[in-house]
């Protein structure tokens, strides 16, 4: 499989594993434009104001303020984007990625965020009935109604929470991924559930986009990762879950004695082994998954009834501690 | 003439002597003698634009910044972007204004269906006259173009403003067969057609 082109974020890998730029694609500007102003020093506090700044070139009125240019950040509008001008299959900037649509894309529902041209959605659901092959290319109950079908013509902008966005490249390749950060995938590529509860697994040859908190950082095994952090892992085997062997022992007796254990949070990481890639965001922030829910729902199917109302009398004594 | 300068995150507004208004609780750092006062019934306009703004449930509070300093400006670390108006119309949603040069006016524009749909208020705002507003969004800006050929449609979260001869109206996303039981997504996008300048956030929601 390939990552991103180019690395986006100046530094290099800091554990040395993955190579980066290159990889893939052309390196380059991955993100079109730069920033209009970042970076410049400000204009010093007491001297004259700058001149209003130049419009952008083909843009509105000039107004009718003189003066020098500006030293500082160019005001205005920053550059106009057409269908002509925005990218194909690329990002227009750090948050936001530019499909140049022609046939079909599976999408995440709400990621949309503008479109130019011709562009129907219509839930996998129901798109499945029409055309057989989407059921083959999207296997998962859990999250099937949180997906749409994007199909028609024309440039199709897509952004998630502000959250970082990047393109990878499969080639015949797998990829498990935390579907609630899984914003795009082409059709060539195949979706499974995966067996970490929360995570999906694309299989095939096709383009997929992300969205990270922060950098992706690109680790080897072996490797232990926080389950928040974890954003997906390439090529190489599921993980186990690690238990801190310090919380190990001291919940040891609340744990025969049937309490769910519950801590800090940090004492549960996912431990991986043997070769492949571990990506990771920069920020633990989780948001709600709303298909944990279903896929824990239809997890209890596995269990008896009795056992089922006893799960049910503990969850219900977890609600009601928790108001 | 009052100078507002976008430093990404912060917006600078140098006064001289002048004055600005700003979104009341913006305020993060000042330097020089500047005072801050409620702008009363807020978001200028007069008496008729405030009660068409509290019939029309857009909600904007700002305070007017004056004396002579540096004040400076963020609200939730959103990106900041300053437009510069020369006598032309920005439409843009209230909840996006940070501050605003003097000699702009603010009213409210009806919008008919698309604030019911979006929660964010029946109505817009406008902004016009010769100046500079300063936007927030959750992430930069962009400004896409929209001309005969090349219309845009738009997520009703991510619109920030528009500029220029459109008309927008309203077009049902997903099918609303594909929508029942299912509380998220998209019902409703906006169509714009035209010539002009959409804005819009990179975050949805």
């Amino acid at each position: 499989m390939t990552y991103p082109p180019g690395n986006p974020y100046g530094g290099g890998n800091p554990y040395g594993g993955q190579p980066q730029p290159g990889y893939g694609q052309p390196p380059g500007n991955p993100y079109g434009q730069p920033q209009p102003g970042y970076g410049q020093p400000p204009p010093g506090y007491g001297q004259p104001p700058p001149g209003y700044g130049q419009p952008p070139p083909g843009y509105g009125q000039q107004p009718p303020y003189g003066g020098p240019p500006p030293q500082g950040a160019p005001s205005g509008v920053p550059a106009t984007l057409n269908p002509q001008s925005l990218p194909d299959d690329d990002n227009v900037n750090p948050y936001v990625f530019c499909i140049a649509l022609n046939g079909e894309w599976f999408m995440s529902k709400g990621a949309m965020l503008a479109y130019y041209g011709n562009i129907q959605f219509d839930a996998v659901t129901e798109y499945s009935s029409v055309q057989a092959w989407v059921a083959n290319r999207f296997s998962s109950p859990v999250y099937i109604q949180d997906w749409v079908v994007a199909q028609g013509h024309g440039k199709l902008l897509i952004g998630d929470r502000g959250f970082d966005l990047n393109a990878y490249d499969l080639d015949d390749g797998n990829l498990t991924i935390k579907a609630s950060n899984l914003c795009a995938f082409s059709k060539q590529l195949e979706l499974k559930q995966s067996i970490v509860p929360g995570f999906v697994t694309l299989i095939g040859t096709g383009k997929f986009i992300a969205s990270s908190n922060g950098p992706v950082i690109f680790v080897e095994p072996p490797f232990r990762a926080d389950p928040d952090a974890l954003l997906g892992w390439a090529d190489c085997p599921s993980p186990s879950v690690h238990h801190d062997a310090q919380w190990m022992t001291q919940n040891i007796r609340g744990m025969i004695s049937g309490a769910l254990g519950r801590a800090s949070g940090e004492e549960r990481q996912y431990d991986f082994t043997g070769q492949g890639t571990i990506l990771l965001q920069s920020s633990e922030i989780a948001r709600e998954d709303p298909a944990v829910l279903r896929l824990v729902e239809s997890q209890t199917q596995l269990l008896t009834n009795a056992q089922a109302g006893s799960l049910g009398q503990r969850l219900v004594a977890r609600a009601q501690q928790q108001h | 003439m009052a100078q507002l300068t976008a430093h990404k995150r912060v917006l600078h507004a140098d006064l001289h002597g002048d004055r600005i208004r700003a979104a009341s609780g913006s305020m993060v750092a000042v330097e020089g003698n500047v005072d801050f006062k409620s702008s009363g019934m807020g978001g200028g306009g007069g008496m008729r634009a405030a009660l068409k703004r509290a019939v029309a449930g857009e909600s904007i509070s700002l305070m007017d910044c004056s004396g002579s300093g540096r004040v400076y400006l963020a609200l939730d670390a959103m990106d900041v972007l300053v437009v510069d108006l020369a006598g032309d119309t920005l439409t843009v949603e209230s909840e996006h204004i940070l501050a605003h040069t003097e000699q702009l006016r603010l009213d409210v524009q009806f919008s008919g269906l698309r604030g019911v749909t979006s929660g964010q208020g029946l109505a817009t705002t406008t902004v016009s006259g010769h100046g500079q507003v300063a936007l927030v969004s959750e992430g930069p800006v962009m400004a896409l173009e929209v001309a005969p050929g090349a219309e845009l449609v738009v997520d009703p979260d991510a619109y920030v403003g528009s500029r220029g001869q459109l008309s927008m109206n309203l077009v049902s996303g997903v099918s609303w067969k594909s929508l029942v039981g299912e509380g998220s997504g998209e019902p409703f996008s906006l169509r714009f057609t035209g010539h002009g300048l959409v804005l819009v956030q990179s975050a949805e929601r």
